[in-house]
């Protein structure tokens, strides 16, 4: 039993899921597609295809696990699920893509995630005071932050507890989630009561396994503890003009993405992407390990931020963050990543048009 | 089985060895489409890109004798994209561009592979309506609506897909390329090929080109919900309605099963305690809607409905259809197998076919829903069961069986717009009877005299 009986008998193969999904969208073909996806797990559960199965070893790591197909399913398909057993058993040991394998070992040191802080200034406080408490994110802690000072500045009284791991999402998505729930039940245990996240896909991954009322992504967190007015952020003499891509765990996993909008509508003129729902390419380790399909993803989502005359494009997630940012830096635009937080602050500080913040000085 | 060497490498000089697929894994997702308990992979799947690539597919494949199944986005309910024999499937997903939409001729041009919501959309943009209508709209493709003339919400009022194809281009098993019709309103020049074509579900030739007809897009429209004790109340609403005059956009009902299912997936508050719902519509322009909005929403009341209502705002009204349109993969929420039927009876007849449904449901012990295009009186029964239940989906193959005939007594049809398939052939016979059966196996012979595209199926 490689899958969860349930599960796979959700399916009806009706197709719903087929123009949701972004890698149907550059084939056109039925194994890229959701419905073919669970097609080809249950052949792997029925013995029909051996485990060895090129199409299966393709699409097992084709997938963006996105889940854009998730809420357009009317039978109610839990396909985040479905791929992490589909993942567990096909990338097993050895078969795990070396990558990724690195990775993993590397955030599951909670010594070596406390390197970064030794350099680069994320949040941190002294003392525990109880109330919900910040989680610093394994990646994010080293490569933004800033993320992390800024959720602070407008949040002072948020706790920051130095001694936290990785929850664990990182091992879930790329075939183990054993270590996955294990991981998110300890950093459950060292940060007791409401976690508040900047990413996406680590609020996703902690509300499944710490239950969805103990995880407050931060955009839901600002908008419950109410921390506008800001002021309005300007460019050159008018309003911002700033878009949102949505990220794609917060949206199809947990169902939240009005409060980012709400939020930014609250300091700026918001612009509706048209594709702001779809998956940008960066997807947990999938930039990393599948660099020319994300880059083919990315290009697309570019060309959609150039067109749209935006001052800036607001992510969500740090994995997400890290792709426009690569993307953007490319094309040389003049169009600026931020993250949700750095907007806020940058928006309550009102420093535009010179764009000298004391949050630019770190960060990539 | 596998293909001849020498036909495989053929086919991959033709469309590019990318194109053509043979590895288990690929063919294992080709051997179903939307239809439950139909299942047989193809020997390999090819997509090709231009009318000339199929056109040299399908001469080998004559050549060779290997059967050819043309397939969309493979979300019909009858087994027809499904290969009985094998073969090769077609896949016609990389055929997506749209070729034309003009305003001055109302007409729009169009590949195969355009998916139905793509076409209604850049018809939108330019303020016209592309109206077939399917539940399946955003999957299903213009090539596979053709090819099944599907029907949808609109059907009442604005017909089904056969009403709106004004010509063709189709490639025939030889190889031969054929223009059937064309952007002409009025044109009687031979026999009429482009309605042949259109639901002849893959078996005579592979739709390459699709010139459609558009409308006007109507200024206004909204949709209203009326709640009744049964079913068949509503069907004598659904008699009122059209009695009084009104052709309204849509007239759907679901049972309350099938309500329950919907509601859950789509939250849209509502009431779960009737036995049947009717949505009911209009467009065009603002005075006829809101007349008859109010005339349609009396006669409701008048028919004894528990409560009726009117959308708010367009955002509402479009809520409530797009919740209809899934029906049937919610109702799967109730048992992971989901055979869902469609036949059509003759409107007054609609009571009496809805009471025999529910009365056969109970005879064989099963668990159906319905709901469907009240207006134009087509019927989609769904039973839900347990697919471990052997004994159980036995017992359904029979219920159906009763209803189909059911259907025929009731000077009705074994399908209505999802088409025969290999899901329905054994039930063809009785419909058409030995004349009307032999003369179309005389046509498919003409158009496919080597009997490759889709066997097993129409014409068979
Ligand atoms: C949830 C759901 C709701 C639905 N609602 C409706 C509805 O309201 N009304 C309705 O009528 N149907 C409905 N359907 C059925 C289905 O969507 C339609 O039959 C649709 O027209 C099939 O389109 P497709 O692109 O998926 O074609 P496929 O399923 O791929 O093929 C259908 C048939 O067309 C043939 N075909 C496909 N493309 C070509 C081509 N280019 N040339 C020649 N033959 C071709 C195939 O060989 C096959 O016989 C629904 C299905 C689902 C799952
Ligand atoms: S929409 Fe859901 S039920 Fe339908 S094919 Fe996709 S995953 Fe399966
Ligand atoms: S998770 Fe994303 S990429 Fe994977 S099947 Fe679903 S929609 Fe497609």
């Amino acid at each position: 039993m490689i899958f969860a009986k349930p599960l796979l008998d959700r399916c009806i193969s009706c197709g719903y899921c087929l123009p949701a999904c972004p890698t149907y969208a550059m084939t056109g073909e039925e194994a890229s597609s959701p419905r073919g996806r669970i097609s080809l797990m249950r052949a792997l559960e029925t013995g029909e295809l051996p485990e060895d199965d090129g199409t299966l070893a393709e699409q097992a790591s084709f997938c963006l696990g996105c889940r854009a197909c998730e809420p357009v399913c009317p039978a109610g398909v839990e396909y985040g699920n479905l791929l992490e057993q589909w993942r567990d058993h096909q990338w097993r040991g050895g078969r795990r893509p070396l990558r990724a394998r690195l990775l993993m070992a590397a955030v599951a040191r909670p010594w070596l995630l406390r390197l970064p802080g030794l350099v680069r200034r994320h949040a941190r406080t002294a003392a525990s005071a109880g109330g919900p408490s910040l989680m610093l994110g394994c990646a994010e802690r080293a490569l933004f932050p800033r993320v992390s000072r800024a959720v602070r500045t407008l949040v002072p009284g948020l706790t920051v507890p130095p001694r936290q791991g990785c929850c664990g999402a990182l091992h879930a998505h790329n075939g183990d989630s054993a270590a996955g729930e294990r991981m998110a039940k300890e950093f459950g245990e060292a940060l007791p009561g409401t976690i508040v996240t900047t990413s996406g896909g680590c609020a996703a991954h902690l509300a499944a396994h710490l239950g969805r009322p103990r995880v407050r992504e931060a955009s839901e967190f600002f908008v419950e503890a109410d921390v506008l007015p800001l002021g309005t952020l300007s460019v050159d003499g008018r309003p911002a003009r700033v878009a949102l891509q949505d990220s794609c765990h917060l949206r199809n996993g947990l169902g939240v993405w009005r409060q980012p909008r709400e939020l930014i509508r609250a300091v700026a003129e918001y612009v509706e992407l048209p594709s702001a729902a779809a998956c940008c390419g960066a997807a947990g380790t999938y930039s990393i390990l599948r660099p020319r399909d994300s880059a083919r993803i990315l290009a697309a989502k570019i060309d959609e931020i150039e067109a749209a005359g935006v001052d800036y494009v607001v992510a969500v997630n740090p994995g997400c963050l890290r792709q426009l940012r690569a993307g953007l830096r490319k094309r040389r635009s003049r169009v600026e990543a931020v993250h949700l937080a750095e907007l806020l602050v940058i928006a309550s500080k009102q420093v535009r048009p010179d764009r000298q913040t004391d949050l630019s000085e770190s960060g990539s | 089985m596998g293909l001849d060497r020498d036909f495989a490498a053929a086919l991959a000089e033709v469309v590019g060895p990318d194109h053509v697929r043979q590895s288990p894994g690929d063919l294992a997702v080709y051997a179903r489409d939307a239809t439950p308990l139909f299942h047989h992979p193809p020997d390999a799947v090819v997509f090709p890109a231009t009318t000339d690539q199929v056109a040299r597919v399908l001469q080998l494949a004559t050549a060779y004798r290997v059967p050819v199944v043309p397939r969309g986005s493979g979300s019909n309910l009858c087994a027809a994209t499904v290969p009985l024999r094998g073969g090769i499937i077609l896949a016609l997903t990389r055929m997506t561009q749209i070729l034309e939409v003009s305003s001055e001729e109302l007409l729009a041009r169009v590949q195969p592979g355009v998916t139905t919501a793509r076409l209604a959309d850049a018809a939108a943009a330019r303020n016209l309506l592309y109206a077939p209508d399917p539940g399946s709209r955003t999957t299903a493709t213009v090539g596979g609506n053709i090819a099944t003339c599907a029907g949808g919400l609109r059907g009442l009022k604005y017909g089904v897909t056969r009403n709106y194809v004004l010509g063709l281009e189709a490639v025939l098993p030889t190889g031969e390329v054929v223009r059937t019709g064309g952007r002409l309103w009025k044109d009687v020049a031979g026999y009429d090929l482009t309605r042949l074509l259109t639901g002849s579900e893959g078996t005579l030739a592979v739709i390459t080109e699709a010139t459609v007809a558009l409308l006007p897009a109507p200024a206004e429209s909204n949709t209203g919900v009326a709640y009744f004790e049964s079913l068949a109340d509503a069907s004598r609403a659904v008699g009122a309605i059209i009695s009084s005059g009104i052709v309204p956009a849509t007239l759907e009902f679901l049972d309350r099963k099938c309500v329950a299912v919907v509601e859950e997936y789509a939250g849209l508050g509502l009431r779960l305690d009737a036995g049947a719902l009717l949505l009911f519509g209009e467009d065009g322009p603002l005075e006829v809607v809101a007349g008859n909005m109010v005339r349609m929403r009396k006669i409701c009341a008048e028919s004894g409905a528990l409560e009726v209502t009117v959308a708010a705002d367009v955002a509402r009204a479009e809520a409530l259809l797009t919740a209809r349109r899934c029906s049937l993969p919610a109702l799967s929420r109730l048992g992971s197998l989901t055979i869902l039927e469609d036949v059509t009876v003759p409107r007054p007849r609609m009571p009496e076919m809805v009471g025999r449904i529910d009365e056969i449901a109970e005879r064989f012990d099963l668990q159906i829903a319905t709901f469907g295009h009240a207006g134009d009186g087509n019927l989609h029964p769904t039973c839900v069961l347990d697919p471990d239940d052997e004994a159980a989906v036995e017992r359904a193959h029979k219920a159906f069986a009763e209803v189909f005939r059911t259907a025929i007594r009731l000077d009705g049809t074994i399908t209505g717009e999802h088409g025969v398939g290999a899901a329905k052939l054994p039930f063809l016979a009785e419909r058409l009877g030995p004349a009307q059966l032999g003369l179309l196996r005389r046509i498919k012979s003409a158009f496919d005299p080597a009997g490759v595209l889709n066997p097993g199926k129409l014409g068979s």
